[in-house]
């Protein structure tokens, strides 16, 4: 699977409810260390209810400034949540569904 | 003297930024029609310039890396894709206005039709760019634009009337122009002082120069000294225009009435230095957005760039720039007036300016690229007003560029 046919899928819940949009995919380097990267594992999808944009990096907390694009993108990512990929049921053409009783994660990286 | 050629990259940027043709025709244009009215749109541009040319400069100085790749890094292929969408075609079109601008200039000092001088002229600016080392590019452009000067003393040997010329900056004594056309020619203004070339050029050049955090205070120097010059230099244009073409009713339409000022003030040599910085600025500024032409495509995709490369080593850079300027005569060889296309080139300038800048400010923020040297409170507070009045600029341009029938 390629990261572009996640990115943009529609997601819904296990009764075909639509939920947001996958905007971005987080990973996580915990792998043993290979010859040129530790193996990267997919940790999970960040989800946003309205819109297909990234938040551009302002996931981080401590990343706020400027003030008014912290603001923006803060109000319009407002609902956007992050699903561990074991809650992720299926994957198909134009859906990506996710298994009954998922958790909405909060989406912010603690790392400046 | 290395001192003094240290801040060539800044002045060859703001010479070729700031006094381009785009800005030689508007400023002149201006100054014919509204006075020095509208003095006050260059001390606007000019700020808002500096602001964020020393944040993509900083930002090369301390990552190592032109703020370009760092966009398409950092935001992504989308949100890289639409900044480079919205400067790629502007830059093309303000390329193309530059290679005309030189042959333009090139007509006032030989009396040969401009037609015969834009394929040498397209092909000098590709001999440079493929041959010449940056940093004497960058000095010998940016010391002959200096002669530009030359529209400076001119207003003093004009001797005009300094309190009617601060009147005019004041807006009174004026002949009567509409608001909408004095805000569409306000709007070609700021374009024209924050076309979005310069930052691509100021900060790619700074990594073609090898600057570290080490020369932050450089950069900031560099910012400081080029563009306030540029910027000074613009108004001097338009007060020519003011004190010679405005009480006669002359409509600035060629580059000749442009100089008309500087020849009736200092004479056959002070014009001949104007021509040699009109020559230079135009060819400076053709330089830079052929390059960033280069920059751009080649940083968004990953290719190897830099003229610090082997033309060899960077092929798909220098073909880049080679496709621009072959495209560049192609438009001009129709017989498109280099001076309309200029005029346009700063009006979508200005339509393409939030892309440009937004994702600047954004990466200047970015604590994993820039580590304590982040934009300070300051430099933020004044950024994001900034990004305001582009905004505002942005959305106004079409709109009033279709009202006014591009300022007729």
């Amino acid at each position: 699977m390629l990261l572009s046919d996640l990115l943009d899928l529609s997601v819904r819940d296990h009764d075909g409810t639509h939920v947001g949009y996958v905007i971005d995919a987080r990973f996580v380097l915990d792998g043993a260390p290979g010859p040129t990267l530790a193996g990267a594992r997919l940790h999970g999808l960040l989800v946003s209810p309205r819109t297909h944009t990234s938040m551009l990096g302002y996931e981080r907390t401590g990343v706020r400034a400027p003030a008014p694009i912290g603001a923006f993108l803060g109000w319009l990512h407002r609902g956007t949540f992050l699903v561990r990929w074991p809650d992720v049921a299926r994957v198909d053409d134009q859906h990506l569904v996710l298994r009954d009783g998922y958790v909405r994660v909060d989406p912010g990286l603690p790392s400046g | 003297m290395k001192r003094l050629l240290g801040v060539a990259l800044g002045i060859l940027t703001a010479i070729g930024g700031f006094l381009d043709i785009g800005d030689l025709v508007t400023n002149a244009v201006v100054g014919s029609r509204f006075g020095l009215s509208l003095a006050w749109v260059v001390a606007v541009g000019v700020v808002g310039i500096c602001v964020f040319a020393s944040m993509s400069g900083r930002v090369a100085a301390v990552s190592g890396r032109a703020t370009f790749e760092i966009i398409r890094e950092r935001l992504g292929p989308r949100a890289a894709a639409a900044n480079l969408g919205a400067s790629f075609l502007i830059n093309l079109l303000t390329l193309t206005a530059e290679v005309g601008g030189i042959a333009l200039a090139l007509q006032l000092a030989s009396s040969v039709e401009p037609r015969l001088w834009i394929p040498v002229a397209a092909f000098a600016v590709w001999l440079v760019i493929w041959r010449v080392r940056f940093k004497i590019m960058e000095n010998v452009t940016g010391l002959l634009g200096l002669c530009l000067i030359a529209f400076a003393v001119a207003v003093f040997l004009l001797g005009p009337d300094w309190s009617e010329l601060a009147a005019q900056v004041m807006g009174q004594g004026l002949p009567e122009e509409s608001t909408t056309v004095y805000w569409y020619y306000a709007i070609a203004l700021f374009g024209a002082a924050m076309t979005p070339y310069e930052v691509f050029f100021f900060s790619s050049g700074a990594v073609e120069e090898g600057w570290t955090v080490k020369d932050l205070s450089q950069s900031r120097i560099n910012v400081l000294v080029g563009f306030p010059l540029g910027g000074l230099l613009s108004v001097a244009i338009a007060a020519c225009a003011a004190i010679v073409l405005l009480p006669q009713a002359i409509q600035v339409e060629t580059l000749s009435q442009v100089v008309l000022p500087v020849a009736i003030g200092g004479g056959k040599l002070l014009l001949a230095f104007v021509i040699v910085g009109i020559v230079a600025a135009t060819f400076g500024a053709a330089l830079e957005t052929a390059l960033s032409s280069g920059y751009t495509i080649a940083q968004f995709f990953g290719w190897s760039w830099g003229k610090f490369r082997k033309p060899r080593a960077a092929a798909r850079f220098h073909l880049t720039m080679i496709i621009c300027l072959v495209v560049a005569v192609g438009v001009l060889m129709t017989g498109v007036d280099p001076v309309l296309v200029t005029e346009y080139s700063v009006v979508f300038s200005a339509v393409a300016l939030p892309l440009t800048y937004l994702p600047i400010l954004i990466v200047a923020n970015d604590p994993q690229y820039m580590g304590e040297h982040v934009n300070s409170r300051v430099m933020n507070a004044v950024g994001s007003l900034y990004l305001g009045i582009i905004l505002i600029a942005a959305l106004a341009a079409i709109p009033l560029m279709v009202i006014t029938g591009a300022g007729a």
